[in-house]
């Protein structure tokens, strides 16, 4: 008879427990652990002997501290998460039209991504006309948010603006809430990607201005809003961009609510409250596909973030220590090959962001791994969540998975993983100081090299890449067409005709005065840039002073 | 020890700053005993082209993960009027199907899409650094 | 030298950008076209100013050269740099991305950037590196920036060949101020402290400074100015600092470490028995020589471990070059050796001989041998030796 591993050595020698380990080694021999993404061994079965010694009040009661069930009470059966798919592309028309159909088709809440061109902080006119709107939205100015928005009725639709220091577009949806005159207490959403942390170790998209330039105006956006836009999200605290650089779940939690620490901090040594600005802190994660290690990250994080608010910071709301999340089904566990699959595999993704309880999320579309999505995909990304509500009705319990032997045993091995890393970054003075010695970056990239390294020896399987392959002509996939030539030249025109039309001296005037705000910390900068954005200048001129006065990105590389 | 390993630069141009790939591939390069003079994102075309003058590159590894190759053409152009024509450049990364032909009628060497084993990419980098000095003899 | 070569070395004296860049991987190869390059070179050098910058990593070397490349083309001078990385010991290759933090000059053609792998041999990298600073003056840059990391003795060992030695120190080394390896603490005309917006950087100018006044002496105490690259404080008095430096060319200086270097490679290039043992050169400046040696089959004794023999024989050669690096000959009359350490089959033991004293007739030398691989410590050799009153005399190197 074959040997138990000793794995698998029942701690209590009850007979069904002993049957099971022997009738298994027979079936399995060897070690039968295997090892998770995040490095966690995953056993084949999990018992109450694993929850041995652990008290329900350690995972609580959905809506309470710690939060590990979920932050409200009633969850998904009091109100869905919200749909909120990114949506960008070509000029301001085409994202209009995109997106009424998208609110008619059942997403709640919507997404602007801009073009390439302006992540960087340049206007069209500045930039290769070739890679104009290809990824996104060219918006430049308030009239051009007032024809993406056309319709839209931003006092009760959520809008999450993807578009961090100096947040030109959240000051563009402001001049256009003031012209239609809509009170900014009524917006809602979100400066989606904020965080400027993350954007320095992985993703670099979003690099206008230093690392510490950044980090100065963040804080001024978070108290701006606070004050004036007091239903709006300043703070998006990003995970996504780690994991999909290839860190790995734990990773990428760690090394968010490290970063979501040090804007803490820094809020209140510019004299806020924490019970005032955590409420309006939010996360954006990714979700991969790999299920389990998903969810157990998402009731890992609430837990951990909920007491390193009560804890650390110091909150005493209980509103101030939830951990609000948006989820993006993860692009990187897309492949080329066989694009269908990728339905498959985004549903299996928003079903882990869903057991995870998150608030919001975004499904990718299965030929994003060509282009940004046609109608069509998008469209079934949309579907497929409706689908998970009202068809599976995933919404009906509440944490489902809570409970399961398996799921709270990797929740807190989850845990202390991501305390571990926490602790390290602790060590290392902090986030900024970590990213800027290079410490995360490594990291990061070395566990992107050993998946890349698993996929390589077959030890990963991705079907279609390394295994189930299929002889398959790439050239039948349709991806989306790059805006015509025609209409990114009449946008041109029209940006050019703006510039012509409006008062040059309101413009300059408020640009100077934006540039001595950067130049004194008791002036709040964001509060010039909405200045300037309602005197009607662009987002490259604003970017461009800033760039000036505070500096520009550099990135932090290292292989 | 090699005495002339391959030297490779690996760069983005344009505006897209998603670099995991790239990384990943300096690293593998590193590790197949390469060179590699590793750029952050955002390169202007000038500069690609003054690094590889400098550099004496025998590749030059373009990642293109959004539309950015739309503008490699400029790039292949820019390297024949600075002598530089030697130069073997592939771009690895999104490139959709209709767009591949363009860029190799423009001079680039091979495209490289999702899911290619990192020990091919690592094979075609060492034929074209052979190639390239071939190419140098001949020139000197 | 044919006519090829010829035009090619003309193109080089006048400063034609990729002639230079393929000038200098012959030289990082060694190949045929290399001597001639070297040869043509050193007839043009003595006007750029070399400088080199080293320091720990995390201290923003890079960043600090990148603005000291925009101060010295403010002034009008036309700037090398040479930045150097090591290679991965095991792979042989390596990411050379000192020059992202230069970005800012990507445009500028008084610029010339080249990063450089030591590509395993360390004594390759200091010969490369060498030759091709003498190659960028010889171009005729007017000031030659040499960069390397800094941890391990060897990558110190270039900013020996410069005029001007800056140490980079990062604000908040504390103890690690001691841990300065006492070899850069010897060479630095100027330590910089890095990052001084940071609230540790005026301790850490302190720190250095009681360091200086403990351990030189008074005559020339090299500077210590903090530099913030964040708000360009510091930087305009470094670089003013620079300009005034008008020491040039020390490299080739009489006595100075190139002339040490070429004749220790000399004295070891006709050595029949260090030549069969695999005796490889680290290092060589007057009074300094390291050397590598694999322990092979042949050096092992019957227990299966290194011989004695070979080791004093590693520790005795290194001592040899080291007495014999300032020219004129000296020969071991005394010696001591003890061993703490076996060596096995494959690894590699390294010796670094050291002139811990000189007059005219007697020398008293040092050579401590380690594990090349952990730097484990193997053995000690102390010697002494007598002075002869003739030059050492050794051929040539034949051309490659």
């Amino acid at each position: 008879m074959k040997p138990i591993h000793k794995e698998m050595q029942p701690s209590n020698p009850d007979s069904g427990e002993q049957r099971w380990a022997q009738e298994f080694a027979q079936a399995v021999p060897g070690d039968p652990t295997l090892m998770n993404r995040s490095g966690i061994p995953v056993k084949p079965l999990y018992t109450p002997a694993d929850r041995q010694g652990k008290s329900y009040d350690e995972v609580g009661y959905p809506g309470q501290y710690p939060f590990t069930r979920g932050i409200y009470p009633s969850m998904y059966r009091g109100r869905s998460w919200s749909q909120r798919q990114l949506i960008g592309l070509g000029v301001p028309e085409q994202y209009n039209a995109r997106v009424k159909e998208m609110l008619g088709l059942g997403a709640s809440a919507l997404s602007l991504i801009p073009c390439n061109s302006v992540f960087r902080g340049y206007d069209a006119d500045e930039v290769p006309a070739e890679l104009l709107g290809t990824c996104g939205t060219v918006i430049n100015n308030a009239d051009d948010m007032a024809t993406a928005l056309d319709g839209v009725p931003i006092d009760t639709i959520s809008t999450a603006m993807n578009d961090p220091s100096p947040f030109t577009l959240l000051a563009f949806e402001l001049a256009v809430a003031k012209r239609r005159g809509v009170p900014w207490e009524k917006i809602t959403g979100t400066s989606n990607q904020s965080d400027c942390i993350s954007h320095f170790v992985a993703n670099h998209m979003f690099f206008r201005l230093s690392l510490q330039g950044a980090r100065r105006v963040i804080v001024d956006h978070i108290k701006f809003c606070n004050q004036q836009v007091p239903n709006w999200n300043a703070l998006s605290i990003v995970g996504q961009h780690m994991q999909q650089a290839g860190a790995t779940a734990a990773e990428a939690m760690a090394f968010t609510l490290a970063s979501g620490v040090q804007y803490a901090e820094d809020c209140i040594r510019a004299g806020m409250d924490p019970d005032q600005f955590l409420p309006r802190f939010t996360f954006f994660f990714d979700i991969s596909v790999s299920l389990f290690e998903e969810v157990a990250k998402f009731r890992a994080g609430r837990r951990v973030w909920a007491r390193l608010c009560k804890e650390r910071l110091g909150a005493k709301d209980p509103r101030s220590w939830r951990f609000k999340f948006h989820g993006q089904t993860s692009g990187v566990d897309l492949t080329r090959q066989q694009p269908l699959n990728n339905i498959a595999r985004v549903t299996t993704q928003a079903i882990a962001g869903i057991f995870g309880g998150l608030q919001s999320l975004h499904t990718d579309s299965y030929d994003e791994v060509f282009s940004t999505p046609t109608a069509e995909a998008a469209r079934i990304a949309v579907a497929t969540q409706n689908i998970l509500r009202e068809e599976a009705h995933l919404t009906d319990v509440i944490d489902p998975l809570g409970g399961s032997y398996y799921v709270e045993t990797l929740t807190d091995q989850m845990e202390e993983r991501i305390n571990a890393i926490i602790a390290m970054i602790d060590a290392e003075g902090g986030m900024y100081h970590a990213v800027e010695k290079g410490i995360v970056q490594r990291m990061i990239g070395e566990s992107a090299l050993s998946f890349q390294q698993k996929v390589d020896a077959g030890e990963q399987t991705i079907v279609g890449v390394n295994a189930y392959k299929v002889d398959e002509d790439p050239a039948t996939y349709v991806s989306q067409e790059y805006p015509s030539a025609q209409l990114m030249g009449s946008y041109l025109d029209r940006l050019a005709a703006y510039k012509k039309k409006r008062s040059q001296s309101a413009v300059q005037n408020t640009l100077s005065e934006l540039a001595r705000s950067a130049n004194d910390g008791q002036r709040n900068v964001f509060e010039h840039v909405v200045l300037a954005a309602e005197a009607g200048a662009t987002h490259g001129e604003i970017c461009g002073t800033l760039r000036r006065e505070l500096g520009f990105g550099q990135p932090l590389t290292m292989v | 020890m090699e005495k002339r390993p391959p030297r490779v630069i690996v760069t983005k141009i344009g505006f897209d700053g998603h670099d995991r790939g790239s990384r990943v591939i300096a690293a593998c390069l590193r590790d197949a005993g390469m060179e590699v003079i590793y750029t952050p994102p955002w390169q202007e075309i000038g500069a690609v082209v003054k690094l590889a003058l400098e550099e004496d590159a025998d590749v030059i590894g373009i990642s293109s993960l959004a539309t950015d190759h739309l503008i490699v053409p400029k790039l292949m152009e820019a390297l024949r009027s600075a002598g530089l024509a030697d130069v073997q450049v592939i771009v690895g990364g999104i490139v959709p199907h209709k767009d591949e032909a363009k860029l190799l009628e423009s001079g680039v060497a091979r495209v490289f899409h999702p899911g290619t084993a990192l020990d091919e990419v690592v094979a075609q980098v060492q034929a074209l650094t052979v190639k390239r000095r071939e190419m140098q003899e001949v020139q000197s | 030298m044919t006519a090829l070569s010829e035009q090619l070395i003309d193109r080089i004296l006048r400063g034609d950008r990729r002639t230079i860049a393929r000038a200098i991987s012959s030289l990082e190869a060694g190949d045929a076209f290399s001597h001639n390059v070297r040869v043509a070179c050193r007839r043009h050098v003595g006007r750029a100013h070399v400088i080199g910058v080293t320091g720990p990593p995390g201290a923003g070397k890079s960043t600090l050269v990148s603005s000291l490349i925009a101060g010295l083309r403010a002034r009008g001078n036309t700037v090398a740099v040479l930045a150097v990385d090591p290679s991965s010991p095991f792979s042989g290759g390596a990411v050379l991305g000192d020059r992202i933090r230069m970005g800012v000059h990507q445009s500028d053609d008084g610029v010339f950037i080249r990063s450089l792998a030591s590509r395993g041999h360390l004594g390759g990298l200091t010969a490369a590196a060498a030759d091709v600073i003498d190659l960028f003056d010889a171009a005729g840059f007017d000031t030659v920036i040499v960069e390397t990391v800094g941890a391990g003795q060897s990558e110190v060992e270039i900013t020996r060949y410069a005029d001007t030695r800056v140490v980079a120190c990062p604000p908040g080394l504390g103890d690690d101020v001691q841990a300065i390896k006492a070899g850069v603490l010897e060479i630095a005309d100027v330590f910089v402290v890095t990052k001084a917006d940071l609230p540790d950087a005026r301790r850490t100018a302190s720190d250095l400074k009681s360091m200086i006044a403990l351990r030189r002496n008074t005559q020339n105490p090299p500077a210590v100015m903090p530099v913030s690259t964040v708000d360009d404080k510091g930087i305009p008095e470094l670089v003013a600092w620079l300009a005034d430096r008008t020491v040039r060319g020390l490299r080739h200086a009489d006595g100075g470490i190139r002339q040490a270097r070429d004749l220790v490679e000399r004295c070891l290039a006709n050595d029949n028995f260090g030549q069969a043992m695999g005796m490889e050169l680290l290092h060589a400046s007057p009074g300094h020589v390291t050397l590598r040696m694999p322990v092979t089959r042949t050096q092992i004794n019957f227990n299966g471990r290194c011989h004695g023999g070979a080791i004093f024989a590693l520790a005795d050669m290194a001592l040899g070059l080291a007495c014999n690096s300032h020219g004129m000959l000296a020969t071991l009359i005394d010696s001591q050796m003890s061993i703490s350490t076996a060596l096995e089959e494959g690894e590699h033991l390294v010796a670094d001989a050291i002139e811990v004293a000189r007059s005219r007739k007697i020398g008293t030398y040092q050579v401590r041998l380690t594990r090349a691989r952990d730097d484990k410590h193997v053995a000690m050799l102390n010697g002494t030796v007598y002075v002869l009153n003739q030059p050492v005399d050794v051929p040539e190197l034949p051309a490659s």
